[in-house]
C-alpha cells in the first residue's frame, strides 16, 4: 500500500475510496488536464502525433493490462483485436455511419470476439493459453486478408475517412489529439476504477489462486471471459482510433510483432496498476523514437560506415536499453514511481 | 457658382477616367542563383532494418554519395543539398512520425521507399502539398493521381509488361518441359503482403484473359518463409508453366531454390518483378537465380560503357564503398537525387527561390514529360494524370549477371480503377 501524506486521514466512507484524495492533488489533477488540454495549441505537430500513437497504445495496453495485470490471463492476440476494431469502425463510417457511434461499436464488436478466443482459459493457462490466444493472431488477419475481399478490401485493405463533428473533420494531428486523448482519459479512468470494483478484485484473486478464489465463491470461468470481454473491448476502440488515424488500414498492421510489443509494454510499465500500461506506453514510444533518431545522428559522424551497420545502429540501441532496463527494473516503472514517491514521502529518513 | 461646382466636379471625373492607367510596378526579377549558405534538404524515410532490408540498406549511403556528388558540381543553383533520412523498420506509425517531424520542416520533395507508408501518407502528401517520389508503387498509393509518384512502373504495369512479352516470345521462351505448352498459364507466387499481392489486380487478370494468357492459380507464402515446395507443387497441379513472383531477395530466391529441389526447375518460366531482380536475389539463390526473368526499369552496372553507369562507377569507388552496397537501391537514390535536381532547377527557372514550395515543384513534375536520369539509368516521366513510369526492358539471369533481352518496352497501363 503507498504511504500517504502526514494528516491524510480517512474521515468518511466516501474519502476512503477516493483517488484523488486532499486539495493539492486536485490542484495537481487540474493543472495537469489544464496543460493536456493546451498542448496541442503550442507544440509540434511531431510532438503531438508522438503523444497520438503513445495514447492509442495506452488505450490498448489498458486492456491488456486488465488481462494480464489484474487476471493473470496472457494473450498474444491483442493487435489481432485491434483489426477487429478497426475494420468494423472503417467499414461502419464508410457506410454513413458518424464515427462516435462506430467507435463504441467497435469495442463492442472486439469483445464479442475477444471472449470467444478466451472460452479455452477454462482449460488451460499460462504458456498454453499464450498458445490459444496466438490462434487468434493467424485466423483474424487471415479473415481480413481472404475472405469477402469486396467488403473487407483484401490485403491492400481499405481507405478510412477521419472522423467529423459537422462541418468539423479531424484530419489534423492536433484535432485527432482531443479525440485520443479523450478516449485515454476514459479508458483509463475505468481501468483505475474497475481494478476497485467487485469485478477487479475477482480478477485478482483469480490471478493470485484460482483454486482459492473458486472456493470463496467467484466463478473462474466467468470473470476470466469478462477479462477477455473488456480486454479485447479496449483493443477494439484502440483499432477504431488508429483506423480513422492512419486512415489506411490492412491486415499487415495488426501483426504478431505488435501483440508481443503491446505485452512488453505492460511488462516495461509493471502490470496490474493503471498507471504501469501509460509508462510502459510511453518508455517503449519514446526509446523507439530515440533509436530512429540517433541512427542518421551516427551516420553524420561516421559517414564512411557501412549502410547495413549504420541501418542496425537504431535497432541494436533500442533493443540494448530495453535489455538493460528489464535488469534494473525488472518490477517496472509504475514501481519505481512508487518506491520514489515512498522515499520522497519519508525524506529524510530512510525506513 | 453652383455652376462652376458641377462643371469642377465634372472636370475632375472626366480626368480622372482619362487618366492614363498607373504603371505597373516593375516586375521583381526571379531569383535564381541561390544566396550564401542557402541550403535544400532532401528527405528519405521507409524500412531499412525490417523486411525490405535485404534491399533498401544501400539507399543511406547511396544518397549521401549522391548529394555529395551534385553538391561537388555546384549544388542546385548554388544551393547546398543536405539529405535527412529515418528508418522506419517497416513498421507504419514510425512512418506517420517520421513524416510529421518532416513536414515541419516545409520539404520540397520527399523520398518514401515503400508501399504501405505511402498508401497511408497519400491523402496527407495531397493535404501538406508535399510531392513525394517512392520506391513503393503500388496502384493504390499512386492513385488517384496526388502527390506521390512512382519511381518504377506499378507492379500491376509490370507484370502487364511481363505477359506482353511472354505473348510475343512465347515459342522461343517457353520451357523445356512442363506442361500445355502451346500457350502461358501463369500462377503467381507470392508474398501474403499488399506489396507481394501488388501484381494480382483485377485489372491485371482482365489484362491477361485479353491476352489469351491464363492465370491458372495464385499461391501465398510468408515472408522469409523457408519452404515453398508445397506452392510450387501446387501450382504444377493447377496446370502451370510459368511463375510469377512480386516479392524481392529471398522470395525468388526461394522459388527457385525449391523449383530446382523438386526437380521441377525446367517445367517452368520462372519471372518477377524489378525488385525480385537485385543483388540479393542473386546472392541468396546462387547458381539457381539463372535464367530468372523480370521487367526492368534501369540499366544495370554491368553496362559499363553507358555515361552515366561510368558516373556511378566513378562515385561507388571514390566513397569506397562495398560491393554489397552496389545494388540497385544506390542506384534508385543517385536517380532521385538527379531528378530531384532537376525538378528544382526548372522550378526555380519558372518561380525563382522565393517561390520554391511543395505545389510549385509538383507542377514542374506532372509538366515537365520524360526525364533521363543519370543519362537514362531510369527513365521518369510522370503527367497531369499519370504517376509512374511505363519503361522497362525484359532481362534475363545469364551466368550470374543481369542481361536485357529486350529493347525498351512500353508497359500497359493497368493502372487501378
Amino acid at each position: 500500500m503507498a504511504l500517504r501524506l502526514a494528516g491524510d486521514f480517512d474521515t468518511t466512507y466516501a474519502h476512503d475510496m477516493a483517488v484523488i484524495r486532499n486539495r493539492g492533488q486536485w490542484v495537481m489533477t487540474l493543472a495537469f488536464l489544464v496543460a493536456l488540454l493546451g498542448l496541442p495549441l503550442v507544440a509540434s505537430s511531431y510532438i503531438v502525433s508522438i503523444i497520438n500513437i503513445i495514447g492509442i497504445n495506452i488505450v490498448v495496453v489498458q486492456g491488456l493490462n486488465i488481462l494480464v495485470g489484474y487476471t493473470g490471463q496472457i494473450s498474444l492476440g491483442q493487435a489481432a483485436f485491434m483489426a477487429v476494431g478497426a475494420y468494423t469502425s472503417a467499414l461502419l463510417v464508410r457506410g454513413g455511419m458518424p464515427f462516435w457511434f462506430a467507435l463504441p461499436i467497435s469495442g463492442l464488436s472486439a469483445g464479442v470476439i475477444g471472449t470467444i478466443f478466451g472460452l479455452p482459459s477454462l482449460r488451460i493457462k499460462g504458456f498454453y493459453l499464450a498458445m490459444a490466444t496466438l490462434a487468434a493472431q493467424f485466423i483474424i488477419p487471415w479473415f481480413f486478408r481472404n475472405v469477402r475481399t469486396d467488403v473487407f478490401g483484401g490485403m491492400p485493405g481499405l481507405v478510412v475517412p477521419p472522423p467529423k463533428l459537422g462541418d468539423f473533420v479531424f484530419n489534423t494531428q492536433q484535432s485527432m489529439y482531443f479525440v485520443i486523448v479523450g478516449l485515454v482519459c476514459l479508458t483509463t479512468i475505468l481501468a483505475k476504477n474497475i481494478a476497485r470494483t467487485r469485478l477487479g478484485r475477482a480478477f485478482i484473486s483469480i490471478r493470485d489462486n484460482d483454486l482459492a478464489a473458486e472456493v470463496l465463491g467467484i466463478a473462474p470461468f466467468s470473470y476470466k471471459l469478462r477479462a477477455f470481454f473488456i480486454s479485447a473491448f479496449y483493443a477494439g476502440l484502440a483499432g477504431s482510433l488508429w483506423a480513422h488515424y492512419a486512415r489506411a488500414i490492412n491486415p499487415e498492421q495488426f501483426h504478431l510483432i505488435d501483440s508481443v510489443w503491446q505485452l512488453g509494454m505492460v511488462i516495461v510499465g509493471g502490470a496490474g496498476s493503471a498507471l504501469g500500461p501509460i509508462l510502459g506506453a510511453i518508455f517503449v514510444r519514446l526509446l523507439n523514437e530515440a533509436s530512429i533518431l540517433a541512427a542518421p545522428i551516427i551516420g553524420t559522424l561516421l559517414p564512411s560506415l557501412e549502410a547495413s551497420i549504420l541501418a542496425a545502429l537504431g535497432p541494436m540501441l533500442f533493443g540494448l536499453a530495453l535489455m538493460l532496463f528489464l535488469i534494473f527494473e525488472p518490477r517496472g516503472l509504475a514501481h519505481r514511481w512508487e518506491l520514489t514517491k515512498a522515499a520522497w514521502r519519508l525524506r529524510p529518513f530512510a525506513h | 457658382m453652383k455652376k462652376f461646382t458641377i462643371l469642377g466636379l465634372l472636370l475632375v471625373v472626366v480626368l480622372v477616367a482619362c487618366a492614363p492607367a498607373a504603371a505597373p510596378p516593375p516586375a521583381k526579377a526571379l531569383r535564381t542563383k541561390a544566396n550564401a549558405g542557402e541550403v535544400i534538404t532532401f528527405f528519405h524515410f521507409g524500412d531499412i532494418t525490417g523486411p525490405y532490408a535485404a534491399i533498401t540498406t544501400p539507399l543511406v549511403t547511396g544518397f549521401n554519395d549522391a548529394v555529395k556528388w551534385v553538391n561537388g558540381k555546384g549544388g542546385i543553383r548554388g544551393a547546398e543539398i543536405k539529405i535527412e533520412w529515418s528508418d522506419t523498420g517497416g513498421k507504419l506509425e514510425n512512418a506517420i512520425s517520421v513524416y510529421n517531424r518532416y513536414r515541419e520542416k516545409k520539404p520540397l520533395i520527399l523520398f518514401m521507399y515503400g508501399s504501405p507508408e505511402t498508401e497511408a501518407l497519400r491523402d496527407r502528401l495531397i493535404e501538406d502539398k508535399i510531392p513525394s517520389v517512392t520506391a513503393g508503387v503500388s496502384g493504390k498509393g499512386l492513385y488517384p493521381p496526388g502527390y506521390a509518384f512512382g519511381e518504377v512502373p506499378i507492379y500491376s504495369d509490370q507484370f502487364g509488361l511481363f505477359m506482353d512479352w511472354l505473348k510475343a516470345n512465347w515459342d522461343k521462351v517457353k520451357p523445356a518441359k512442363g506442361q500445355a505448352l502451346d500457350s502461358p498459364k501463369i500462377a503467381i507466387l507470392t508474398w501474403d503482403t499488399a506489396y507481394g499481392r501488388g501484381a494480382l489486380t483485377d485489372e491485371t487478370k482482365a489484362y491477361a484473359e485479353s491476352k489469351g494468357i491464363k492465370i491458372v492459380g495464385q499461391e501465398f507464402f510468408a515472408v522469409g518463409a523457408p519452404d515453398v515446395t508445397t506452392q510450387i507443387l501446387n501450382a504444377k497441379k493447377a496446370g502451370a508453366n510459368v511463375l510469377y513472383t512480386n516479392t524481392l531477395a529471398h522470395g525468388p530466391a526461394q522459388i527457385l531454390k525449391d523449383a530446382i529441389s523438386l526437380g521441377v526447375r525446367d517445367e517452368f518460366l520462372i519471372g518477377g518483378n524489378n525488385w525480385a531482380l537485385d543483388l540479393s536475389m542473386l546472392a541468396l539463390a546462387g547458381p539457381a537465380s539463372e535464367g530468372f526473368y523480370g521487367p526492368f526499369p534501369n540499366l544495370w552496372w554491368t553496362e559499363a560503357d553507358h555515361a552515366g553507369i561510368k558516373a556511378l562507377d566513378e562515385q561507388f569507388k571514390a566513397n569506397a564503398r562495398k560491393p554489397a552496397e552496389r545494388n540497385v537501391a544506390y542506384m534508385l537514390s543517385f536517380a532521385f537525387v538527379d531528378y530531384a535536381r532537376a525538378i528544382l532547377e526548372k522550378t526555380i527557372d519558372r518561380v525563382g527561390f522565393d517561390g520554391l514550395t511543395g505545389a510549385a515543384v509538383h507542377e514542374t513534375i506532372t509538366e515537365m514529360g520524360e526525364y533521363k536520369a543519370l543519362d537514362g539509368v531510369m527513365i521518369l516521366a510522370y503527367g497531369k494524370d499519370k504517376r509512374a513510369p511505363s519503361k522497362a526492358r525484359v532481362i534475363q539471369v545469364q551466368k550470374g549477371q543481369f542481361v536485357p533481352v529486350t529493347d525498351w518496352m512500353v508497359a500497359p497501363d493497368l493502372r487501378p480503377k
